[in-house]
């Protein structure tokens, strides 16, 4: 493989880049080199670089900054590029659909680079031919770009920059706004182009369970330098013999916990000539080599419980939380909010997003909410909220309608965190806001209320910046604050997972946690499986403006394959009990 | 009735000729029967195009325009020689209220015309047109129309979630709602603000600003083009000719002529009426070529 014949797409060379006024470089030292046609996976905690990366490979973005070191594409500076033949050679694709978004209509859009370029009318025709054929875009070419739903929007991103017919194409963490379903159809049309027309591609993303059997590599960057550079089984090993948890975070599901298995029995030492399985299928055709070297016929199905390490099975025959025992529990739980007959529409034209749900949320209940895109998660969290208004049916709080609460006081006890955290910042700085949120409700003393509060969300470095100047993760974690402040009994999250890396992810799920451990019942709408698993005690299914299903999570994931997380899928229905335990435990720990 | 059938298929040149020639004749030819003929050939192309739909919620600001003209005009103007009535003491003349009454009957029309070239030059059609004079300024006036409904749906997003939180208009003290008022607008300008960075890396990644741009809204020129543009041209001759002529004008002032056509004024009033009705051809032309494709099947 290591053949000087084939061609570099893009080197770094001792590349150190510093910020002006930062006081450590944001690169350092970073040597790494990507051939034509491979498919690179940028793996890294937030902040450690990965964008700066991606950015100085893209001259038209390239931050300000002092560089030192060269940066070759195709063996020639990119300093030394004409500025359309660079503009056309690299594609960059960014995480938020909409602000990528340029002009009115999706065939107006896709055409843009190649105005800008001065292609010539029929070169522009043709090319988009033939890109409306391939991504399948040719039902959408007449519609207006902000109809779309995230997935699509991104889809058109991706094919726009295409268009140019780019030969490295960099992707900076494009699936962390999209659904799980619209995340994995882009990442097969990104598969699809690197298999098909050779695209050298680069991709930074947290989301790795799909994404890492695809690639031919993984960089790992932190703070600024290069971790570690090799093959994705090569770093499921280096991960774990660091042991380190960030490091397995970035680790696909199946993997992570084949490696434990691995912990638990010498025998399955990954050196001990098992590949570390990446992926749901290569999982199954490890735990059935592994049951066939014990002697233990496998099941069909690939599902011989006996893989999964005895610790579990204690820990499950001690849990007084067994489905039936929790239903009980559940059932004598007095009901908080209680919905009745609710039909919504948002207005008379539209079809009802709700029709005729009913619904319960009990007190101290942890809840899940799934549902496909659109399917009125988000509508239903905010009818709860008090934001809008049913046509039909009614919300009552605490056996009170809604109607005869003061909207200042529903506000006080239901709060709401609204998919774009964004949405919840007010004032100059997080400091004010977040003593203001404390004031509101009158706190003795809402500047050290507001203190201890960032303090716990690890946010104290950042109280003095702007709202607007936090990273994705601080944004979502401080409007949690804000809203917490407020000392809400009932807490709706609107996916508060989104775009957030899994090392804060889990330590959201702690959060979540100690908040319903203090008292407040939790309902979260949520594409995120996994972190769902972990943390919900019911999950519910919203279709067709209706709860279908209501449940425990472990019977309600048992059987589902969409529904499913990685491991529950791998081990398939009578091992799911211990998938849950596996998860919860991960969570926790 | 979408793009590509009768009139809305013609290309942007065309219309851009037709509706320059229509308002300026519709200025030039001061004469309420000419304009009474023009605005019913304007109505009729306005029913045919989207059975008078648009025209009809328009209908009443128009009459609002006209009835006002009616009034003010004689009353603001006194010239003319003959003197109708006195009210009060302004002396009402004859001269304004017949011009009054062109000039709401010139409004009524010149309306309706804009109303059909609302339906016929969308926004692509305008676009396509400008981008020729100056792409950048297309596409800066195109992004500025995206901007003000998004800000709209945001601005209410906001306001929503604030008022969560206690920082809304509806509530407090008069200073305290007028505080909350800046501060949801200051977020709303700084997301916006945010955004439009993103959105401005997203256009240099893709070769903004690299050098000169073209275009890639695209309208073929027809042989039905060429065809309605002949004739277009020929009438607008045809017209000029006769109003340099002195035809297609009815004196006002100081004393009113007589309503009676000349024969430059009726030769005016047809051209022109066939001036206006020259996309309803193609409307015609395609609407009877389906009815024949249906009655065939």
């Amino acid at each position: 493989m290591e053949g000087s014949e084939q061609v570099a797409s893009f080197a770094f060379r001792g590349v150190t880049f510093m910020y002006p006024e930062a006081d450590r470089p944001a690169l350092s030292g970073v040597n790494l080199s990507v051939k034509e046609g491979e498919f690179a996976v940028l793996s890294g905690p937030s902040g450690s670089g990965k964008s700066t990366l991606l950015r100085l490979l893209k001259r038209e973005v390239s931050p300000g900054g002092r560089l030192n070191g060269t940066i070759l594409l195709d063996d020639r500076p990119i300093e030394a590029w004409p500025a359309r033949e660079a503009a056309a050679r690299v594609g960059l694709v960014m995480q938020h659909p909409d602000q990528q978004l340029v002009v009115d209509t999706v065939e107006h859009e896709l055409a843009f680079g190649m105005e800008n370029l001065g292609f010539s009318r029929d070169a522009m025709r043709r090319r988009m031919a033939e890109m409306a054929g391939f991504f399948g875009l040719e039902p959408l070419l007449s519609r207006r770009t902000d109809e779309l739903s995230g997935g699509q929007k991104q889809t058109v991103n991706l094919a726009a920059v295409l268009m140019l017919q780019p030969r490295l194409l960099l992707l900076d963490e494009p699936l962390a706004q999209l659904d799980p379903l619209s995340a994995r159809e882009l990442l097969g049309m990104i598969r699809r182009l690197n298999d098909e027309w050779g695209i050298t591609v680069l991709m930074s993303e947290h989301r790795v369970d799909d994404l890492l059997p695809a690639a031919d590599r993984v960089v790992r960057l932190e703070e600024g330098a290069v971790a570690f550079d090799g093959s994705p089984r090569e770093f499921a090993r280096e991960a774990w013999e660091r042991r380190e948890s960030a490091w397995l975070r970035a680790l696909p599901a199946v993997t992570r916990w084949a490696l434990e298995r691995g912990l638990d029995d010498s025998a399955l030492e990954p050196a001990a000539g098992f590949p570390v399985p990446l992926s749901v299928k290569e999982g199954r055709q490890w735990v059935r080599r592994i049951a066939e070297m014990k002697g233990v016929s496998a099941a069909p199905n690939g599902g011989d419980c006996s893989v999964v390490p005895t610790t579990d099975r204690r820990a499950e025959n001690a849990d007084p939380l067994t489905p039936a025992a929790d239903m009980r529990a559940a059932d004598s739980r007095k009901p908080l909010l209680e919905a009745e007959e609710l039909f919504f529409a948002y207005d008379a034209r539209s079809p009802a997003v709700l029709r005729g749900l009913d619904w319960t949320v009990r007190s101290g209940d942890r809840i899940a909410l799934f549902g496909g895109n659109g399917s009125g998660k988000s509508t239903l969290l905010r009818l709860l909220a008090g934001l809008h208004r049913p046509q039909r049916g009614r919300i009552r709080l605490n056996g009170e309608p809604f109607s005869r609460i003061a909207s200042r006081s529903l506000h006080a006890r239901i709060g709401y965190l609204a998919q774009n955290p964004q949405l919840h910042f007010a004032f100059d700085t997080l400091r004010e806001d977040l003593t203001h949120a404390a004031a509101r409700i009158g706190a003795l003393d809402p500047v050290g209320e507001a203190l201890r509060m960032a303090s716990r969300f690890g946010l104290t470095h950042a109280l003095d910046r702007h709202p607007h100047d936090l990273s994705g993760g601080e944004r979502q974690l401080g409007a949690l604050a804000v809203v917490l402040l407020g000392k809400p009994e009932l807490l709706l999250l609107d996916e508060p997972t989104k775009g957030i890396d899994a090392e804060r992810k889990m330590r959201l799920a702690v959060h979540l946690e100690d908040i319903h451990r203090e008292g407040a019942t939790i309902v979260m709408a949520t594409h995120d499986v996994e972190f769902a698993a972990a943390f919900a005690n019911r999950c519910s299914l919203l279709f067709q403006g209706e709860i279908v299903a209501d449940d425990m999570p472990g019977s309600f994931f048992r059987g589902n394959l969409f529904y499913a997380t990685p491991l529950h899928r791998l081990l398939g229905g009578d091992c799911s009990r211990s998938a849950d335990r596996a998860e919860r435990g991960e969570a926790l720990r | 009735m979408s793009e590509g059938f009768g009139a809305r298929a013609l290309h942007p040149v065309v219309l851009l000729v037709y509706y320059a020639g229509g308002i300026t004749f519709g200025m030039l030819l001061f004469h309420p029967v000419i304009l009474l003929a023009g605005w019913a050939a304007a109505l009729a192309v306005n029913f045919h195009l989207d059975r008078g739909r648009s025209w009809r919620s328009w209908s009443l600001p128009m009459a609002g325009g006209v009835l006002l003209l009616l009034v003010l005009n004689p009353l603001i103007s006194h010239r003319g020689r003959t003197v109708w009535f006195y009210l009060g003491d302004t002396p009402i003349t004859l001269e304004s209220v017949a011009y009054g009454a062109t000039m709401a009957l010139s409004l009524s029309f010149l309306l309706t015309l804009f109303i059909s070239y609302r339906l016929l030059m969308t926004e692509h059609k305008f676009l396509f047109l400008f981008a020729r004079v100056s792409p950048k300024f297309a596409l800066l006036v195109m992004m500025a129309a995206g901007l003000i409904p998004r800000l709209r749906r945001r601005m209410y997003e906001l306001m929503r979630i604030q008022r969560m939180r206690g920082v809304t208009v509806s509530e407090g003290t008069v200073l305290e709602r007028a505080r909350s008022g800046a501060r949801l607008v200051a977020s709303l300008l700084a997301w916006t603000l945010e955004d439009a960075l993103q959105t401005a890396d997203s256009m240099q990644a893709r070769g903004y600003g690299t050098g000169p741009r073209s275009a890639y809204l695209h309208f073929r020129f027809r042989i039905r083009d060429v065809v309605t543009i002949c004739g277009l041209l020929a009438a607008s001759g045809a017209i000029f000719a006769l109003w340099a002529g002195g035809g297609g004008v009815l004196e006002i002032y100081p004393r009113l002529g007589s309503l009676a056509l000349s024969g430059a004024d009726r030769a005016a009033m047809l051209i022109y009426a066939a001036f206006l009705l020259m996309p309803l051809i193609w409307e015609w032309r395609d609407r009877s070529k389906w009815q024949a494709l249906r009655s065939a099947a």
